[in-house]
């Protein structure tokens, strides 16, 4: 097979690839516009044998306002795996669906609107619900969903629990007084 | 690839929507399929899961690497030690390090003890789906022989958490050896037994040949791995083509079939059963019997992984399972994905097999296809 | 369809006649694997540090204070209780547990109709399995945390003994980063330090490379950080719970770490330099760390300072008993200068009652802090010893200090067992001496820090136990004096105590030497104080009984140091000073009695 690099650099003339990381011998990580995404990924599985979606998932990169698509592809005859960044806008994301290339797209894809709230428009059953049912909360992957607030909301604790810091409760026990700066004229 | 089924008219009253699960004993695991029959027939089928969703890649977001560990096991309950090994090597990978050689030898063991677990249960699935019910008492039965193996080498039957990110929690137990080859030994007799009974069966034959039959073409189209796509004339195996822990240095067959239909996908599960106790054996043979089993690790407590990301993947019963991580230099993890085979191959696959299928092969069906619901979900 | 497959199923029947499989719980018992995560039990040995806690990731575990159970230094007096509605018997708390108190048995079952009865105290409260010999616990080879602590670069034996450069280098930025990690961030340290400084706070700061923020939490506490780093007793060490499994995390050197990567022309950005002045003003006796301290809290506050000192140089102590090897002066100069840069007034060569009247500070300031320390040699209470050849200790220590010759000749015998006769003999070493220390007790006994003891031997002091000195005589050299001595039993004390040493008179030594050092302790010296005043002030055994905030019964006189506590250290002094500092605000702001 061609060695990745090489192949990504021949790709590299009719696609905007950039950020190529070679993770290990047989994982190497790239970046492509959203624009050309899905002609690239029909053209790898295609034209350079990456027959093989492992998986579509999402990162949220919430401090820099994108999310980054990862499509993991693999090739059999190669033995090498390609992983596909695309970076979205965070706000109101949105990508072209895959699910004409792979038929098990269209679940990742309803997955994700699910849980990060991406369109993937045309893709089917899109917004029919997958995992959660009656959901009424932001899409929960999302970063700023805060799962502990969220279950401190819905749900009791049990009764009796409470905890002590041992640094504090030695000091409340043994040295209440060494503790109790004035207030600071200087500082 | 994609092509829907074709539509139905429910108000023709030719039709009748019928749901199995997420009970039905025929389901293996907490889903529904959202069958819709004409006479005995399929014609549409939705799988609709959620019922095991815990939302453990969100959690894992929260919890330093240590804290992770505890719960990975959780996502595949008859297979978790997959989990465990995947989250290790990710992290290990990552954080740049090596377990020690007896540690790989460890867990190639317990990964291999697992996969012969998960099969007999299956097995005895399979067997109960069309008819067979005494294979599945025998077959749980002896799984939990090996759970009781498991129990003395993890202290735990079920959720082991023995593989860490670093090597392996402890040394295998005095004795373990020994008690190990025992029931291997009844394993291997069962399996003859159940030849005779199930796979030498007209009954289990006639129903299971030409059943659920998957195409060639549809493989890679639908992502399909493991015996599903072994069935169907593939010689593909992680453990042959990439292999980790100590695959390498064992010895054994890649079993394929081209009939691609339950029969043959039962087959190739079952000829793989007789493999992994050649491999146990050679591991138990072979495997250092001193040394480190746990590479030096920092404080776990405020562990900081370099910035980065990896996809590790492992053979597990099903196929290619797999942990993709990505970390940002924090405590924390910033993005766990979980690729179980099950992702596809019980719902995208489930619902184009199921199409003209017998209502009463739908069980069988489902079980031939070996999904674990928790790994869809996670 | 074969006829095979048609009869080979009924083989099924071959199986029919074997024995169940099922065992009969509860009929029969069925005990959990011997490593089996069963239940959780906790022996006498935890100490409360709550890393288990930490580290559920179910949050399953509450520290809880346990009925009659004191906590004292070194344990926190809590218990971890388990919330068996969340546990998923992980058992990571087991393996991170620091002391190896935290177990599990092999125990699984629990039946119960009350759904609040899972939630329990394990090791206190009485369990059915608590007596359980199988179960999980953590394998020897297996760890969570580091336990060794990471080597400081120091100058070998030869080379120290050549000189008065410092022996230890200090860490290196890697290195202190390492060893910050190992710290679990408990904070059972905090109560055992005298200055309760904030140590996980300022080694978390190390391991985050943040010595800015470090400088600042040392200052909370303690302004003589960069002396501390080096020469502290580190109590807190002691009780760290690293040490168990392990060696205690170096948290002196930390604290050194800290000091060392800041420049002292920083210290006023950092640290800040504003005083806004209250108006009042307060005298301070005694420039060394129990002064200084004082005086660098008070000034903080907005008080005038002035500070009286008899010697010609600030620290006490710091400066005259602790030898450059351990202590450069330019370190202790780095804690002095930025105390005095903030207009603290230190009077030098004055010396109260003989220059300065002790009446005429109590009127003329609105508040005193004394802290003169002990600067008196204990005699050593046998005959001969007003010899001219034995020499004082501390005044080796301060010859040395001051830059004078002591003398010492070329073979020395030190008497006693502090750290005052180890760096008495270390000096001499340093002078070109053959030294031997001569110490009553066993070396384990020793109260100089473990670290001066293995010091002094490595640099080739002889040391001497159970060795008692009886007379001391004139040698055929006047340059010279013989010393007599028994070799002591140690006898085991019936009432508990620690064993006590016994001479045995048959077996005596004597042995000649170019001189003598005696270090067998320090005494005040408090004539200064006018009998009017003393009579209403508490003493024991010639030392200050100081009340709440260290104020004396005289309303105005605050006093700390090694003449008012029976640790006798910089640390001890420094709070001293600092808790006065507190009491003196307190006092001057009608918040505390007089």
């Amino acid at each position: 097979m061609a060695n990745p690099i090489e192949l990504l650099q021949r790709f590299g003339k009719n696609f905007a690839i950039s950020e190529i990381h070679e993770q290990k011998a047989d994982l190497t990580f790239f970046k492509v516009p959203k624009e050309q995404a899905v002609r690239l990924l029909r053209e790898l599985r295609d034209d350079a044998g990456y027959t093989h979606l492992a998986f579509l998932t999402n990162i949220d990169w919430i401090e820099k306002g994108i999310f980054t698509l990862t499509y993991m592809l693999h090739n059999y005859d190669a033995r090498h795996s390609l992983g596909m960044h695309v970076d979205l806008e965070r706000d109101n994301a949105e990508m072209q669906s895959i699910h004409g290339l792979w038929a098990q797209a269209a679940t990742y894809q309803r997955e994700l609107r699910e849980m990060y709230g991406i369109r993937f428009p045309g893709s089917p059953r899109l917004d029919e619900d997958f995992c959660l049912e009656g959901w009424d909360q932001i899409p929960p992957m999302r970063k700023e969903f805060d799962t502990a607030a969220f279950s401190l909301e819905r749900f009791y604790s049990r009764e009796g629990r409470g905890t002590e810091d041992p640094r504090e409760h030695m000091k409340g026990l043994l040295y209440p007084t060494h503790t109790d700066e004035p207030s600071s004229g200087g500082q | 690839m994609f092509e829907p089924n074709p539509p139905v008219d429910l108000s023709s009253g030719k039709y009748l929507k019928l749901w199995q699960g997420p009970q039905h004993p025929g389901i293996t695991g907490n889903m529904s399929l959202e069958l819709t029959t004409c006479g005995d027939e399929v014609v549409d089928c939705k799988t609709h899961v959620g019922y095991l969703h815990r939302g453990f890649e969100k959690l894992m977001e929260r919890r330093t690497f240590i804290q992770n560990f505890p719960i990975v096991c959780r996502i595949a309950v008859p297979e978790p030690t997959f989990n465990e090994y995947l989250y290790a090597a990710v992290v290990e990978e990552l954080a740049g390090i090596q377990s020690p050689e007896r540690a790989e030898w460890i867990r190639t063991l317990n990964l291999e003890l697992m996969r012969l677990a998960s099969y007999l249960m299956w097995l005895g699935g399979i067997g109960a789906a069309f008819g067979q019910s005494t294979v599945y008492q025998w077959t749980v039965t002896h799984r939990d022989y090996i759970l009781d193996l498991f129990e003395e080498m993890t202290g735990a039957r079920v959720y082991h958490m023995y593989i860490v990110p670093g090597g392996v929690r402890g040394r295998l137990p005095e004795g373990f050896e020994g008690r190990c080859h025992e029931v291997l030994n009844r394993v291997e007799k069962l399996l003859r037994d159940v030849e005779k009974v199930l796979f030498n069966n007209v009954v289990f034959k006639a129903r299971t040949k030409g059943l659920g039959h998957i195409p060639r073409e549809m493989v890679d189209p639908y992502g399909i791995t493991g015996p599903n796509q072994r069935a169907a004339g593939f010689a593909r195996d992680l453990r042959k083509d990439a292999p980790y822990l100590v695959y390498d240095q064992l010895e054994f067959d890649l079993i394929t079939a081209t009939e691609s239909d339950t029969y043959a996908r039962a087959w190739v599960r079952y000829q793989e059963m007789h493999q992994g106790i050649r491999m146990l054996r050679q591991c138990l043979d072979r495997m250092p019997k001193d040394g480190p089993f746990q590479a030096r690790m920092p404080n776990v407590l405020h562990w900081q992984v370099p910035a980065g990301e990896t996809y590790a993947k492992a053979e597990c019963t099903r196929g290619e399972y797999g942990y993709y991580l990505v970390t940002d230099g924090s405590e924390y993890v910033r993005r766990v994905h979980v690729r179980g085979p099950s992702y596809t191959h019980a719902i995208a696959l489930m619902e184009k097999l199921a199409v003209g299928t017998n209502i009463a092969d739908i069980a069988g069906l489902m079980v031939s296809l070996h999904t674990y619901p928790p790994e869809i979900e996670r | 369809m074969s006829l095979k497959d048609l009869i080979s199923p009924f083989y099924v029947w071959q199986r029919a006649f074997e024995k169940p499989y099922t065992q009969k719980r509860p009929i029969e018992d069925r005990p959990g694997a011997p490593r089996y995560r069963g239940f959780h039990m906790n022996s006498e040995d935890c100490i409360g540090c709550g890393t288990c806690e930490t580290i559920c990731q179910n949050h399953a575990i509450d520290m809880v204070p346990v009925e009659g159970l004191e906590q004292r230094s070194g344990d926190s007096g809590l218990r971890p209780r388990f919330d068996y509605g969340r546990c998923c018997w992980c058992a990571l708390c087991v393996d991170i547990c620091t002391t190896r108190s935290l177990r599990m048995s092999n125990h699984y079952a629990w039946i119960t109709e009350d759904p609040d009865a899972f939630h329990f105290t394990a090791g206190t409260d009485a369990m059915p399995w608590n007596q359980n010999s199988l179960g999980y616990r953590r394998d020897d080879d297996y760890h969570l945390l580091v336990h060794e602590r990471i080597d400081m670069q120091a100058l070998g034996a030869e080379e120290s003994v050549a000189g008065f450069d410092e022996v230890m280098k200090g860490y290196t930025e890697e290195q202190a980063v390492l060893e910050a990690d190992r710290c679990v961030e408990c904070g059972i340290c905090v109560a055992t330090c005298p200055a309760h400084m904030a140590i996980p706070d300022y080694i978390r700061a190390v391991r985050q490379r943040d010595y800015e923020a470090g400088l600042r939490l040392l200052y909370e506490t303690n302004p003589f950080s960069s002396t501390c780093g080096r020469i502290c007793t580190h109590r807190c060490e002691t009780v760290c719970v690293m040490g168990y499994q392990g060696d205690p995390i170096a948290i002196r050197w930390l604290k050194r770490a800290i000091v060392d990567r800041v420049p002292a022309e920083r210290y006023r950005e950092i640290l800040g330099d504003e005083v806004v002045e209250n108006g009042r003003k307060v005298g301070v006796i005694g420039a060394g760390p129990g002064g200084m301290s004082a005086a660098y809290y008070l000034r903080r506050q907005g008080y005038a300072v002035t500070v009286y000192e008899s010697q010609a140089r600030a620290g006490g102590m710091l400066r005259y008993g602790v030898p450059s090897y351990r202590l450069p002066d330019d370190q202790l100069d780095k804690d002095l200068e930025y105390i005095r840069s903030l207009g603290v007034e230190v009077k030098f060569n004055t010396h109260i009652g003989r220059d300065v009247p002790f009446r005429q500070l109590i009127e003329d300031y609105d508040a005193l802090f004394l802290a003169v320390g002990l600067n008196q040699p204990s005699a050593l209470r046998i005959q001969g010893e007003e010899h001219p050849r034995v020499l004082s200790g501390l005044q080796v220590l301060d010859d040395v200090a001051s830059g004078r010759d002591p003398g010492v000749g070329s073979k020395v015998a030190v008497i006693g067992g502090g750290n005052v006769a180890m760096d008495a003999a270390r000096v001499s070493r340093r002078l070109g001496a053959d030294v031997t220390v001569l110490y009553r007790r066993r070396i384990e006994d020793m109260p100089a820090d473990p670290e001066e003891i293995h010091e002094s031997q490595a640099e080739g002091c002889k040391l001497v136990q159970q060795a008692i000195p009886v007379e001391i005589k004139n040698a055929a050299s006047t340059s010279q004096v013989t010393i007599v001595w028994g070799e002591a039993e140690m006898i085991a004390d019936d009432k508990g105590g620690r064993p006590r040493p016994v001479l045995q008179e048959d077996r005596m030594h004597e042995e000649t030497y170019d001189c003598i050092i005696a270090a067998i302790g320090q005494g005040g010296q408090l004539d200064f104080i006018p009998a009017e005043y003393r009579d209403r002030i508490e003493f024991k055994w010639n030392k200050f009984v100081p009340g709440e905030y260290q104020q004396t019964g005289l309303p105005k006189l605050f006093v700390g140091g090694d003449i008012a506590n029976s640790r006798a250290d910089a640390i001890s002094a420094i709070e001293d000073g600092h808790h006065a500092a507190r009491g003196i605000h307190r006092f001057l702001t009608g918040t505390l009695d007089g």
